[in-house]
C-alpha cells in the first residue's frame, strides 16, 4: 500500500509537469490504464517491515529528487521504470442502472439472468426469446416517487425512489371476439384499436395482446396512468399510488369469475412468463412484488379495497414463474385499515378471499394488541393513509389519472 | 465553424436542447453553439426564396420546409409555432422521423461545410437512465456512424467526464462533474482521469419547464423563458411561476444529491481518495442565479461518504462538455 500511495503521488506530481491540458490527460490515461497488477501471492500480502518501509521510503524520495533535477528525456525514462510497478487497479464500474439502490432483493426466488441481444428501430429482443414490439411507443415523464418505511409511514419518513418496484398485471378489459381462424381479421383490427387507446391514454408500460405479441407503450423509465389509487407493501416498504412505483402490465382479455377459467390463451401466458422474467432481471424486483389489480386498487373515497377487480381471481402466478401472491394480506387493509369491497370480495378467488380473510384478522389481533377497539384503531390507520396521501399530494405525485 | 484554417480535433456536446462544438484554433479554444431544435413550415417557393436570400439554414422535405438551429426559435415565434427537438432525454427523439438528419446538419453548420478530414473528434453522449440502456446504445452508435460518414474519427465520452475533462485540470482530474443541460443530469466522479462511476438522472431542464408549464397551465416554451431571463433562489416569490419553479428546482437538485450518495454507496470499487475531492456544476440549468447556493445547501445537509473540497460553477457552464470533448480528442493526437 504504501509502494501503491507513493507511485499515485509520483504521477500526480508529474502530471503537474504538462501545462498543456490535452498532454496532461495523455499521461494520466497512459499511466492510469496500465494493466493492473496481479493479484497477491500469500507471501506478498505479508506485511512489510518497518525497515523495508523505510528501505522504499529512502529509495523514492532519492526518485523524486532526482525527478526534479534530471533532463525532460531522462524523466521520461525514469517515469517509465516507475510506473512499470502497477497503479492499483481501477475498476470503472457504473452503479445500477439509475442511482438509487435495489432495495427489494428478498425475493424468495431470484430472477433468472436475462439481457437485451438486439435492438432495432421496431423491436427489441432479449436473452430469454422475448421480442418487444415498439410501433406504439410513447412516453409521459420520469418516473419519480415517495416511498414509506413499513414501521414509520408519515409524511417526514418519506423517501425518493425513481427505479420500477413491482408489476401490477391488468386486463384491458376491451372487445373480446372469439379467438378463432375464421376471426382472425376481427382479432387484428380490435387488437389494433385497443392498442391505439392504450397509447394514447398511456395506460400501460405492456400490453400482450391476444397472439401472445407484447407491446412495449410508455418506456420503462416513465410512469404510466395503470393503477392510480392503490397501495401495495413489501417487508420494509410501503407504495402509495403505483402509476409512479410499479410497472403495469396488460393482458388483452375480459376478467372471469374464478369458475369461468383463464381469461388467456397458453401464448399469452408465455408471453407474460418471459416479460416478467426480464423485468425482474434488469430491475430486481422482487416477485411478492408482482401483484394483480384488484390487490392494489383501493377507493379513497370510502376507504375500501378492490374499486377495480381485474385479476381479482385467476392470475395464472405459478406459470408466470412467481408464488401464488393471492395469498399474502392485502397491505391495504392491514396497514391503512381499508375495508373490503362486496365485489372483490365475490370477484376474488379462494386464495384472495382467505388472504382478505388473513388481513382482517390480523387487524383485530393488532387491535387487540394496542387496547383499542377494532373501529378505533381502523380510524388510526386510515389517518395514517389520509396524511400520506396529503403528504403526496403536496408534492404532485398522485398522477394524472387516479382512478 | 467556418474558419479558414482547419481545426486539429473537434469536441462536440450533443445535447437535448444544445449543440455546441469546441475547436483549438492556434491556442484559443473557439465555442459555437446552436439550438438543437427545428420548426417545419409550409412549402411557398417564396419562403423558400427569403431564406436562401437570407442564409438561412433549411431543409425541403416533401411539402415543408425545415429550418433548424438557432433560426428554428425566430421562425416558431413569427409563425406562432412551439420548436420541436430532435432529441428527447439526451438521445435521439424516436418520434422525430428525421431526428438523425437535422442532427447532422446542426452538427455540419457548426463545424463547416466542409467535411472532416479524418480529425478526431469527441462527442458527448449521456450515461444510461434507468431503462434506457438500448436507448443509448442505439443513439451512441447512430451517432458515430453519422460523424464517420463525415469523416470524422469519432469516438463518444460520457457527458459527465467530459465536464471533468473541461473542468479539473487543476485537480489532475479528480472529482464530481455533473452537467444539468435539458434532458438530463450527468454526473461522474473520475479519478485521475479514469471514471469511476457515471450515471444520469431524467430530471433536469426540460422536466422543470413542462412540470411548471403543466401546473400552470402555460406554454412550456414560455415558462423556459421565464426561467432563463428572470428566475433566481432568492427564498421568497411572489410570482406563482417563479414559486412553482423553485419547487421544481429544488426537486431536481435533491434527486441529484440523492441519486450521488447511492451511487457512491452502490459503486463496488472506489479508489482510496486521499484529501478532498472537487466538484463542478455546468450546463444551462445551473446558470440560474442562486443555484450554486441551494445546491450547496442541500449537498451540505447530506452526509456524503466523500469529503467535497469545494462546490463551483463552471466558468462557462455551456461550454465545459465541449471543451472536455475537445481535450479528450486532444489527447488521442
Amino acid at each position: 500500500m504504501l509502494v501503491r500511495g507513493m507511485v499515485v503521488r509520483l504521477v500526480e506530481w508529474r502530471a503537474e509537469w504538462f501545462s498543456d491540458p490535452a498532454r496532461r490527460l495523455q499521461y494520466l490515461q497512459r499511466e492510469m490504464t496500465r494493466q493492473p497488477q496481479p493479484k497477491p501471492t500469500p507471501r506478498q500480502k505479508k506485511p512489510l517491515s518497518n525497515a523495508t518501509k523505510l528501505a522504499i521510503g529512502f529509495v523514492f524520495t532519492l526518485a523524486f529528487i532526482a525527478t526534479a533535477l534530471l533532463r525532460p528525456e531522462t524523466k521520461r525514462l525514469l517515469g517509465r521504470t516507475l510506473a512499470a510497478i502497477s497503479l492499483p487497479a481501477l475498476r470503472t464500474t457504473k452503479p445500477r442502472t439509475n442511482s438509487t439502490p435495489i432495495l427489494h432483493r428478498t425475493a424468495a426466488t431470484e430472477p433468472a439472468r436475462v439481457w437485451l441481444v438486439e435492438s432495432t428501430a421496431d423491436s427489441d429482443l432479449y436473452s430469454n426469446g422475448l421480442r418487444i414490439q415498439k410501433q406504439y411507443l410513447t412516453g409521459t415523464q420520469p418516473r419519480a416517487y415517495v416511498t414509506f418505511p413499513r414501521d414509520r409511514i408519515e409524511p417526514s419518513a418519506g423517501q425518493w425512489r425513481f427505479q420500477p418496484a413491482g408489476v401490477v398485471f391488468h386486463t384491458t378489459e376491451s372487445h373480446m371476439a372469439p379467438f378463432e381462424e375464421d376471426h382472425t381479421q376481427t382479432l387484428r383490427r380490435d387488437g389494433e384499436g385497443m392498442l391505439e387507446y392504450v397509447r394514447r391514454n398511456r395506460s400501460y408500460h405492456f400490453v400482450i395482446d391476444r397472439f401472445g405479441q407484447v407491446f412495449r407503450i410508455v418506456r420503462e423509465s416513465d410512469y404510466a396512468n395503470h393503477a392510480g389509487h392503490s397501495i401495495w407493501a413489501d417487508e420494509k416498504t410501503v407504495y402509495i399510488n403505483l402509476n409512479q412505483s410499479f410497472l403495469g402490465i396488460a393482458f388483452e382479455a375480459q376478467s372471469r369469475h374464478e369458475d369461468e377459467g383463464l381469461p388467456v390463451n397458453p401464448a399469452q401466458v408465455h408471453a407474460g412468463r418471459i416479460l416478467t422474467e426480464m423485468l425482474r432481471a434488469i430491475y430486481g424486483i422482487p416477485e411478492q412484488n408482482c401483484v394483480a389489480h384488484a390487490q392494489v386498487s383501493v377507493n379513497p373515497a370510502n376507504l375500501r379495497a378492490g374499486f377495480h377487480v381485474d385479476w381479482a381471481a385467476n392470475l395464472p402466478f405459478h406459470d408466470l414463474g412467481l408464488s401464488d401472491n393471492y395469498r399474502q394480506p392485502l397491505p391495504s387493509v392491514l396497514i391503512f385499515g381499508f375495508g373490503v369491497d362486496n365485489v372483490l370480495a365475490g370477484a376474488g378467488g379462494e386464495s384472495l378471499r382467505q388472504a382478505l380473510q388473513a388481513a382482517e384478522d390480523q387487524l383485530r389481533d393488532q387491535a387487540a394488541a394496542q387496547n383499542m377497539p377494532l373501529n378505533r384503531y381502523r380510524e388510526t390507520l386510515q389517518k395514517k393513509y389520509r396524511e400520506a396521501h396529503s403528504a403526496l399530494h403536496a408534492k404532485g405525485l398522485l398522477g394524472e389519472n387516479n382512478s | 465553424m467556418n474558419n479558414s484554417k482547419t481545426a486539429s480535433a473537434i469536441g462536440l456536446d450533443v445535447g437535448t436542447s444544445r449543440i455546441v462544438a469546441a475547436q483549438r484554433l492556434d491556442k484559443d479554444i473557439q465555442f459555437q453553439t446552436q439550438l438543437n431544435a427545428f420548426v417545419n413550415l409550409p412549402f411557398s417557393k417564396l419562403t423558400q426564396g427569403v431564406l436562401k436570400k437570407e442564409h438561412i439554414p433549411h431543409l425541403l422535405q416533401d411539402s415543408e420546409i425545415t429550418v433548424y438551429g438557432d433560426e428554428s426559435e425566430r421562425f416558431a415565434n413569427l409563425f406562432h409555432k412551439e420548436t420541436r427537438r430532435p432529441m428527447l432525454r439526451g438521445v435521439l427523439n424516436s418520434e422525430e422521423k428525421d431526428s438523425l438528419l437535422l442532427v447532422r446538419s446542426i452538427v455540419t453548420l457548426l463545424t463547416g461545410e466542409a467535411n472532416g478530414q479524418n480529425q478526431k473528434l469527441c462527442f458527448s453522449v449521456p450515461a444510461a437512465p434507468m431503462g434506457a440502456d438500448q436507448e443509448v446504445n442505439a443513439h451512441e452508435s447512430e451517432l458515430t456512424k453519422m460523424l464517420t460518414e463525415l469523416g470524422y474519427q469519432a469516438r463518444s465520452i460520457p457527458e459527465g467526464l467530459a465536464v471533468v475533462y473541461g473542468e479539473m485540470e487543476s485537480s489532475n482530474y479528480t472529482g464530481i462533474g455533473i452537467s444539468c443541460g435539458g434532458g438530463l443530469c450527468n454526473v461522474c466522479l473520475a479519478y485521475l482521469s479514469v471514471p469511476v462511476f457515471s450515471f444520469s438522472i431524467p430530471k433536469a431542464g426540460d422536466y422543470i419547464d413542462y412540470s411548471v408549464a403543466n401546473l400552470r397551465g402555460e406554454p412550456a416554451t414560455r415558462i423556459r423563458t421565464i426561467k432563463e431571463e428572470s428566475f433566481h433562489f432568492n427564498g421568497h416569490f411572489t410570482n406563482k411561476i417563479h414559486q412553482s419553479l423553485s419547487t421544481y428546482y429544488e426537486e431536481m437538485i435533491q434527486a441529484l444529491v440523492v441519486s450521488l450518495k447511492d451511487a457512491f454507496a452502490s459503486t463496488q470499487s472506489m479508489p482510496k481518495l486521499n484529501r478532498p475531492i472537487p466538484m463542478v456544476l455546468s450546463g444551462g440549468t445551473v446558470m440560474a442565479p442562486g443555484f450554486l447556493d441551494r445546491f450547496e445547501k442541500v449537498l451540505r445537509a447530506t452526509e456524503m461518504p466523500v469529503a467535497i473540497s469545494e462546490i463551483r460553477l463552471a466558468a462557462s457552464p455551456q461550454h465545459s462538455t465541449a471543451r472536455g470533448a475537445l481535450v479528450a480528442a486532444l489527447s488521442e493526437m
